[in-house]
């Protein structure tokens, strides 16, 4: 086998952009495939060309999961392609790791460490940090981001088929359990000092009008959650204060 | 807004827009940073972060959970940004989300369609994908990529065009009292967005404790300032 080392970091760079060809049909699948294929050229040595072009086109399959974590299945797949797994267990492998790989990133970065610095970032510039607190954001989210991508990929490659034990890891089940308070406490700190930073500029009766503005919001948020989006609310309300901003001169 | 600056924001929120879904994925497009960033290249980051902490409430209305089809508030907070630095003062906040919001609606229409766009280019390339050839591959992976950072572009342009045009169409009709109410109607929807996506994400579970030790901390830390 040719050294893993530069082959595993082709991969990583081309798992930053895992999502390029994102669609309906095969989800992930173009973009893993992609990233899985630097691992796979020893194939062509070892088994000649066809088995080296079967290995890219399955990796190339349908597949879904959380971004960040789709290196532990390709490093997977790729394992248990050098280590002469049949193809249909290879197509199984992939499919049984779309959801848990989903659920772990889903509650680890979508719901936990992202909303967290989110949070921070949103105390931060309410206090008055200013920008500062945008740099700090970045620079700590990415730093957890790749030290994920990069722990995910390396997991993969080294249990290959066993990839099952990867997944509980105690850092990861520590991790969920410590970023899902943290991030509930952030984001309920930074929602009055956000309201209060933003209200700042207006006058104490427009405060007002803006907080129960904001609650009646919130109520039709809760009561109308097929229907009501933030999005939706936003323009409503705003197509309401233009409509009344143009009658009520 | 001069022509270099217009360029500028818009080749950043060409940026932000790849940064959603397909490249590299490191937050440029959170609100937060495309708001400073863009209020930087205008020389205003004080906008710039207020838009950014408008929308990034806005944002936490969204899980981008599999296949879920959300608005893109990225470039959106770069329109947003532009318009509020033409218009300034109240009618900056309240007209710049506003041009943020329609313009984060079609960014998530266009994010559908170029999904759509892949699904059919994935249909029509089976038996290539399907032959192994990784040069094909690749050369698929990349078209899609260059098809998302036209669409980004395109929906930055949208943005920036509406930025240049509100400010004459609206500005002069809105009194002090329109553009007041305009204000108060976006900040609110904000506030009330950020709420009620939080409650969603903490859940009914034990954290829901935590969430609240974090409102009142929130509470007593703005009511000491």
């Amino acid at each position: 086998m040719a050294p893993v080392k530069p082959a595993l970091a082709r991969v990583l760079l081309r798992l930053f952009a895992v999502q390029a060809s994102y669609n309906y049909e095969r989800m992930l699948g173009v973009g893993v495939g992609v990233a899985e294929e630097p691992l796979l050229r020893d194939l062509a040595d070892d088994g000649g060309p066809d088995r080296y072009r079967a290995a890219v086109a399955r990796g190339a399959h349908f597949f879904n999961a959380h971004p960040y974590l789709v290196g532990l299945a390709v490093g997977a797949a790729a394992r248990a392609e050098h280590d002469g797994a049949a193809p249909d267990q290879v197509e199984r492998l992939r499919a049984a790791l779309c959801g848990p790989l989903g659920s772990l990133g889903d509650r680890l970065v979508w719901v936990g460490w992202l909303p967290l610095l989110s949070g921070l970032a949103l105390c931060g510039i309410a206090l008055g940090a200013g920008w500062t607190a945008v740099v700090a954001f970045l620079a700590i989210y990415n730093a957890g981001h790749v030290a994920l991508r990069w722990w995910a990929l390396r997991a993969g490659w080294e249990h290959g088929a066993r990839v099952g034990s990867a997944l509980h890891h105690p850092l990861l089940q520590r991790g969920i359990a410590v970023l899902a308070p943290a991030m509930a406490a952030a984001v309920g700190a930074a929602l009055p000092l956000s309201a209060q930073y933003l209200a700042a500029p207006f006058a104490g009766l427009v405060q007002i009008a803006i907080v129960a503005t904001a609650a009646v919001g919130f109520l039709a948020l809760r009561l109308l959650p097929e229907r009501l989006t933030g999005l939706r609310l936003g323009l409503v309300l705003a197509a309401a204060a233009l409509a009344a901003g143009l009658l009520w001169p | 807004m001069s022509l270099d600056a217009t360029l500028a924001l818009l080749l950043w929120g060409t940026f932000v827009g790849l940064d959603l879904v397909s490249l590299p994925q490191m937050m440029i497009a959170r609100p937060l940073v495309a708001g400073t960033v863009a209020g930087a290249i205008l020389g205003d980051i004080e906008t710039g972060l207020k838009l950014g902490v408008v929308f990034e409430l806005l944002q936490y209305d969204i899980i981008p959970i599999g296949a879920v089809r959300y608005p893109e508030y990225g470039p959106a907070t770069v329109g947003a940004v532009a318009t509020a630095n033409i218009a300034a003062g109240a009618l900056g906040l309240g007209l710049g989300a506003l041009i943020g919001l329609v313009t984060g609606l079609v960014g998530g229409v266009t994010i559908h369609l170029l999904r759509r766009i892949n699904s059919r280019a994935v249909h029509a390339a089976a038996a290539t994908l399907e032959s192994g050839d990784p040069r094909a591959l690749v050369r698929f992976h990349v078209a899609a990529l260059l098809r998302d950072a036209a669409r980004a572009a395109l929906v930055t342009a949208f943005g920036l065009t509406l930025a240049l045009t509100a400010r004459p169409l609206l500005g002069g009709v809105l009194t002090l009292r329109g553009v007041t109410l305009l204000a108060v109607a976006v900040v609110a929807a904000a506030l009330a967005s950020g709420a009620a996506g939080t409650l969603r994400l903490v859940g009914r579970g034990p954290n829901l404790a935590w969430f609240a030790a974090g409102l009142g901390g929130g509470v007593v830390v703005a009511w000491l300032r």
